[in-house]
């Protein structure tokens, strides 16, 4: 089984001398072929720190990060781009969809930047648009849309170009319960059926419970790890909820 | 804390939103300023021959100027003031009284101005000098003469004035401002663009379709004023809703087309750049009819008035062929005006000629039948003047001309009137009649002749008659004789110039026609013309230009989320960069187009008549300025716009 994140001994400061600010500390994360991993922590814990330095957009100030096989580090901008581009799916808590595309239009704007051949553009969409439940709506632009709808818009951009790895920002922080289930599901399946290598960042620990496996990051650091094994998802959403108790004392970010 | 001192501390921490609408007021003041203290020159004054000309038209051209640096601060002024919607909500928030939040940005708006006001009087005068070197130069004045370096008082004042009007107008406008939006309103976002426009293929076409039948109205040829003036009126109309349906229906109609398209949209950055024209088009719409139209009116204006003052000297040949021409009809007359011009040391006389005119009242000819529309002219009352073959070819030899005219008996030549562009192909066939002492006598028409020899009258009507014919007519209709010189060196006879005139002064009989006075008055009248419009058409691309600008970095900071979304789906900087790069070009270019279409047109018809010119170089050196100005401003919007939108 094939390795797609590869990170040790990460760390990432902010600030000047005199003035740092430790963010993430000795963070060391494998995450193998088609597992959904979720992260957890109350905020200001450094999971979207995590989440940014592992989808390039941001650099580590010490440590190795590799993705997909390929060291991310070194990049130059033009191939990084080009990574982000190719091998990677973003999901982000405020959608982030154009809103001067329609719905088909923003789906396939990652294959339409890597020129892809337009028949095989036009499948893709179908296909996609298809699992998610959103083929009625594609010509449909952001602003007519629900929220869900527009998540579910974003999940099938993240995923439309096959990328390696799909990152999700608290991906249903903007959802109502009906709609972040759906999303969920989605996911779920995408994880199941097709092996899409997921990882989300999350406070809710109702996400989290989809996940296989759950980190919890507290104050820049690996606090603990559980995996769900065989277990349902109710009982693992329990599991979850009792570290971040253990965790909080107040438990942050619940409910 | 009083309003005074907010309004301090603002300004020192606003620097950088306040420089731009600081450079912007600075650049109107110091052109303003500029051009009022030049008219007010006593150097540029007294060089003039005929001062009251220059002072009306400076007149009138200041208060053209006055208008545009109005529009223009009070668009920068919108801008600025809109930008800090945001701020103002926050003071309001924080339980500032409106009162007092207007009252800060009175006194931020009275600093600035004041500062701005010193400033750009102070570069004003510096400039002033340059300004009124060129256009001593332009008038062809010899003598560079002082266009005096210090502070013009009155120039000083008027702009003080003027400009203490529009920062009032504008102070008010900012004021109103704070009053008339509720809180909320103040923090929300701009309005939206459309994402999909609705497009009518139908009102594009109407749109090209207009602006075609406008052109061809406008280039139709005329014969007549009422003709002209109908032509004009249909093609201003055509001309102006078809350049509005342009920009609102044709090009969101050819973007839609483009996006339908689905091999060339869905093609790397173009989905983003098409989906972002066609979002913002509709908000440009009026800016860009305003900017093609007014940039097409420079442009045609500047076109036909540097075309005048190239061909000073050539119009000036053709409509005073001889250096000095006057009537003989008093031999004491004729014998002081000899003996001026020939003490002209300095301007020997090269050719001496006493040329015979028959002047015949156009009734005892044929000519108003004559169907070639000139000969129209030809109406009872008006003269027609008949020479002889061999006193054209005198007076032709005289001006170191080869054409000659060749009639037998019987024959005649008419010579093509000044600005007209008559061919042969049009006489063959026809002949001139003469009709005198009741007989009609035909002289078929045999040649065209193109120089002229004569002094230009209204109407331009000449013929040429054999010898022979001549001298019968000239039995029965007393032709005038004409005493003409040429001299070697005649754009710069002025002194004989100036005698001659006072020689002449009062006598209408003699018409005197001279060369020099001709040539100076064009020169004068095209440079000064040249200047102002030169001037204005600078000062009018600036203005447009920072307008688009301004606007441009308006749209940008409102797309900083949707860069930040494609830099994270994997757009590289330099792809952004490109589709920024073609997008502000889009922006740019489309109006300019369209505006130089526009001043094509209305170059070639005001310019119409003039035949055998070349006018690649005034042309190239009009529409060449407008594209090097924009250029720049379109480079300096580029960089901007990446700056803001795609960061490092």
């Amino acid at each position: 089984m094939k390795t797609i994140v590869e990170a040790r001994n990460v760390h990432k400061t902010y600030g000047a001398r005199g003035n740092l600010f430790t963010a993430l500390q000795d963070i060391d994360l494998t995450v193998m072929e088609g597992e959904f991993v979720g992260i957890m922590g109350p905020s200001g814990s450094g999971k979207s720190t995590l989440l940014n330095l592992l989808s390039t957009i941001d650099r580590p100030t010490s440590g190795e990060i590799e993705v997909d096989g390929v060291s991310i580090l070194n990049m130059d901008e033009a191939r990084m781009s080009a990574f982000r581009r190719d091998r990677l799916g973003f999901i982000f808590q405020d959608f982030n969809l154009l809103d001067t595309l329609t719905v088909k239009e923003n789906i396939v704007l990652p294959l339409a930047l890597a020129r892809t051949n337009l028949g095989e553009l036009e499948r893709r969409a179908h296909e996609i648009s298809e699992r998610f439940g959103i083929r009625g709506i594609l010509d449909k632009y952001p602003y007519q849309i629900s929220g869900g709808q527009k998540q579910r818009t974003a999940a099938s951009r993240a995923i439309v170009a096959k990328p390696s790895l799909v990152l999700a920002d608290e991906p249903t922080g903007a959802l109502d319960s009906k709609s972040a289930t759906d999303l969920l599901e989605c996911l779920q399946e995408l994880n199941v059926r097709e092996r899409a290598t997921i990882l989300m960042v999350t406070h809710d620990p109702f996400a989290a419970s989809y996940c296989s496996r759950v980190l919890f990051i507290k104050d820049g650091s690996v606090f603990t790890e559980v995996g769900r094994g065989e277990t349902a998802r109710p009982l693992f959403f329990k599991k979850i909820m009792d570290v971040l108790s253990v965790l909080g004392g107040g438990a942050s970010g619940v409910g | 804390m009083t309003s005074w001192d907010l309004a301090k501390k603002n300004m020192r921490g606003n620097a950088r939103n306040y420089s731009i609408y600081f450079v912007s007021m600075l650049v109107s003041v110091v052109i303003y300023y500029t051009f009022v203290s030049l008219q007010y020159s006593k150097g540029i004054e007294a060089g003039m021959s005929s001062s009251q000309n220059l002072r009306t038209v400076f007149l009138g051209s200041s208060i053209v100027l006055a208008l545009f640096a109005a529009v223009f601060i009070g668009y920068s002024n919108a801008f600025f003031t809109r930008n800090r919607k945001k701020e103002i909500g926050l003071y309001a928030l924080l339980g500032v009284r409106r009162k007092t939040i207007g009252r800060m940005l009175l006194f931020e708006n009275l600093i600035l101005s004041a500062l701005v006001l010193a400033a750009g009087i102070g570069l004003g005068t510096l400039l002033s000098k340059l300004f009124g070197m060129i256009l001593v130069r332009l008038l062809g004045m010899d003598a560079p003469t002082a266009v005096g370096f210090g502070i013009s008082l009155e120039a000083a004042g008027g702009t003080i004035a003027v400009f203490a009007l529009i920062v009032l107008a504008t102070s008010l406008h900012s004021y109103r401002l704070i009053y008339k939006f509720p809180l909320i309103e103040l923090f929300r976002a701009e309005k939206m663009g459309e994402p999909a426009p609705r497009v009518s293929a139908w009102a594009a076409l109407a749109a090209v379709l207009l602006i075609a039948a406008g052109y061809a109205s406008a280039l139709r040829p005329i014969h007549t004023t009422e003709q002209f003036a109908l032509n004009m009126g249909i093609a201003l109309v055509c001309i102006l809703l078809g350049t509005w349906l342009l920009f609102r229906a044709a090009v969101p109609a050819l973007l839609a087309a483009w996006r339908r398209n689905k091999s060339g949209f869905y093609r790397g950055t173009a989905m983003i750049g098409v989906s972002q024209l066609l979002f913002r088009v509709r908000g440009h719409v009026r800016t860009f009819s305003m900017i093609a139209l007014l940039s097409g009116i420079t442009l045609g204006i500047f076109s036909i008035v540097y075309i005048q003052y190239y061909f000073a000297e050539r119009s000036t040949a053709e409509s005073r062929p001889f250096s000095y021409e006057h009537a003989s009809v008093d031999p004491a007359f004729d014998k002081s005006v000899h003996s001026v011009i020939d003490t002209d040391a300095a301007h020997p006389v090269v050719a001496r000629l006493s040329i015979p005119v028959v002047e015949l009242d156009a009734s005892l000819t044929n000519l108003q039948e004559i169907p070639i529309h000139y000969y129209s002219y030809a109406e009872p009352g008006k003269t027609v003047s008949v020479l002889s073959a061999s006193a054209y070819n005198e007076a032709s030899e005289a001006l170191g001309r080869r054409e000659r005219v060749r009639l037998s008996a019987g024959e005649a030549a008419a010579i093509r009137p000044m600005l007209d562009d008559q061919t042969y192909a049009e006489y063959k066939g026809k002949s001139l009649e003469l009709r005198i002492a009741g007989e009609k006598k035909p002289l078929p028409f045999v040649a065209l002749l193109e120089g002229r020899v004569l002094s230009w009258r209204f109407p331009d009507l000449f013929v040429v008659v054999d010898d022979g014919t001549f001298y019968e007519l000239a039995q029965a209709a007393k032709p005038t004789i004409f005493e003409v010189y040429r001299v070697q060196g005649q754009e710069k006879a002025q002194a004989t110039a100036d005698r001659l005139s006072a020689l002449a002064a009062g006598r209408d009989d003699v018409r005197l026609n001279m060369y020099y006075s001709e040539y100076k008055r064009t020169q004068e009248e095209s440079g000064l013309f040249l200047f102002i419009v030169g001037f204005l058409g600078l000062v009018f691309l600036a203005a447009t230009g920072s307008m688009i600008y301004f606007k441009q970095m308006t749209e940008a900071h409102a797309d900083i989320g949707r860069y930040e979304v494609l830099r994270k789906l994997g757009v590289s900087r330099r792809e952004l960069r490109r589709t920024i790069a073609w997008q502000t070009l889009f922006v740019f270019a489309l109006p300019l187009a369209v505006g130089t279409a526009h001043g094509y047109v209305i170059m070639r018809v005001f310019t119409a008549g003039l035949v055998g010119m070349n006018f690649t170089i005034p042309i190239l050196l009009s529409m060449g300025a407008y594209i090097v100005v924009y250029f720049v401003y379109y480079a300096a919007c580029v960089y901007s716009n990446d700056r803001i939108l795609n960061p490092a």
